[in-house]
């Protein structure tokens, strides 16, 4: 190899790192702000609508869908079990998280009635998620702090966790899940199945 | 009333080489890095503990506090959840100042001031509504933690809830410490100061009726679930981040213009 081709080849590697560099952009603070209030106001505009709770969960999920990294999270939350499962498993596995997740705040659309929200000061916390602060208000309750994770997934800002309190969402339930796994001779199936469980109940509430 | 509190986190500690978790294989790297994590080596006797809490909980502490919500107004509870943090303000006090936060212990102080006067014996949180200074928790255990005392493994103490030794001490040190406690004797005295223990656990109680239930609900493993957000929550408030900010003029629902 002459010393041309060498010297083209190197600046050709550099710019591809630099380019990928480029790729991968943080998450712009006003970006991820202006994000989490346009993603907060279709939130509330459908929990608050007159529409048939059905109906209501329909639109959440869709909301949800488009909003929240899905797979990332769910793939954090089975944390080191993911490697163990089996392929399928780990599809019944996402697609039951998914459900999971819809119910869960399906379920408290009656709780949540009437709330308003206010997106307060953000913060990069590292090189791919920003924090996103924002003041939940309810009609007579007092109001309390919520802050959204925030990353970048193939170009599209995606909620990544919800803190509360200081309490991560994800990791309380990766903690929720591990402890059900190992419980269960480090079995994921045992995971899957009480999973399945809990979205029968939750749909059986949600149609009272 | 205050033996018995004392008592609980004793016998938690003599009890406690009762039961042990058995140490992950050491050839599993990550299921070692999580056992660690947890922080919780005596597990099959803390969730024999939560077993029994949940057993008072559901018989006395959850019933007691919805009765208290069923018949107790609710300007009325907030008076009370007002007196009764307000009562807790020189072990706040005590506490911002040995962490040095001078200014922390400046807005203790004037809110103790003032609700105890103006806000006619904290009854009325008019510190926080009329001159915005908002209220915070501190205690010893706290203190402890910002000084580098390690938590030490996780507990569940019946009735107290998740917890850890360093955390246990502080919550004793916090009983001995506070001044109310130390004057007067007597039969009033003693009624005064049951009272206020017995409201402190109804009112704590009465607050957390949704979030627990929210727990029973939807976690496949509730003990899990709370050992989890206990210790993360006890963190943020040991970094001070769970200090309630003030909404600020931000937009969300309301369609203020954009900054």
């Amino acid at each position: 190899m002459t010393m041309t081709t060498r010297r083209i080849l190197l600046l050709g590697a550099a710019l591809g790192l630099s380019l990928a560099g480029a790729a991968r952009a943080e998450p712009d603070p006003a970006r991820a702000a202006r994000f989490i209030q346009t993603t907060g106001q279709e939130l509330v505009a459908a929990i608050n609508s007159n529409a048939p709770v059905a109906q209501r969960r329909q639109e959440v999920a869709t909301i949800l869908r488009r909003n929240v990294d899905i797979e990332g999270v769910g793939r954090f939350i089975l944390g080191r079990w993911w490697r163990v499962a089996t392929p399928s498993e780990r599809q019944e596995y996402l697609k039951l998280f998914e459900e999971t997740l819809i119910h869960n705040l399906a379920a408290r659309f009656g709780e949540y009635q009437g709330v308003r929200f206010t997106v307060g000061r953000t913060q990069q916390r590292s090189e791919d998620d920003v924090l996103v602060n924002t003041i939940i208000e309810r009609p007579n309750n007092p109001p309390f702090s919520l802050d959204w994770r925030i990353g970048e997934v193939n170009g599209q800002l995606k909620v990544v966790d919800v803190i509360a309190e200081g309490t991560s969402l994800r990791l309380t339930q990766r903690s929720e899940y591990s402890s059900v796994i190992q419980r269960n001779n480090g079995q994921v199936s045992a995971l899957l199945a009480a999973m399945r469980n809990q979205i029968q109940q939750l749909a059986a509430r949600e149609g009272r | 009333m205050r033996l018995p509190v004392l008592i609980l986190p004793l016998l938690t500690l003599l009890l406690l080489p009762a039961g042990c978790a058995t140490r992950p294989d050491p050839a599993d790297p990550e299921a070692v890095a999580e056992f660690e994590q947890t922080n919780d080596p005596a597990e099959p006797f803390n969730r024999t503990m939560y077993s029994v809490h949940q057993a008072i909980d559901s018989a006395v502490l959850r019933p007691v506090a919805v009765a208290y919500r069923d018949v107790v107004p609710q300007p009325v509870r907030l008076g009370i959840t007002n007196v009764l943090g307000n009562l807790r303000s020189p072990v706040i006090l005590v506490n911002d100042m040995l962490q040095g936060q001078p200014r922390r212990a400046g807005d203790t102080l004037g809110r103790f001031l003032i609700n105890s006067t103006v806000g006619l014996g904290g009854i009325f949180d008019v510190a926080r509504d009329h001159f915005g200074v908002r209220g915070h928790n501190g205690d010893w255990g706290q203190t402890m933690a910002r000084w580098g005392v390690e938590e030490g493994p996780f507990l569940f103490v019946p009735i107290l809830g998740p917890s850890n030794p360093r955390d246990l001490a502080g919550f004793g040190l916090g009983l001995v410490t506070d001044p109310l406690n130390w004057f007067g004797q007597g039969l009033a005295v003693d009624i005064l100061t049951g009272t206020r223990a017995g409201m402190t656990v109804i009112d704590t109680r009465e607050g957390l009726i949704e979030p627990l239930d929210e727990v029973q609900r939807t976690s496949l493993d509730p003990y899990a679930t709370l050992r989890s957000a206990f210790r993360q929550r006890r963190n943020a408030e040991i970094g001070y981040q769970t200090d309630q900010a003030a909404p600020d003029a931000g937009n969300g629902t309301e369609q203020a213009p954009p900054r």
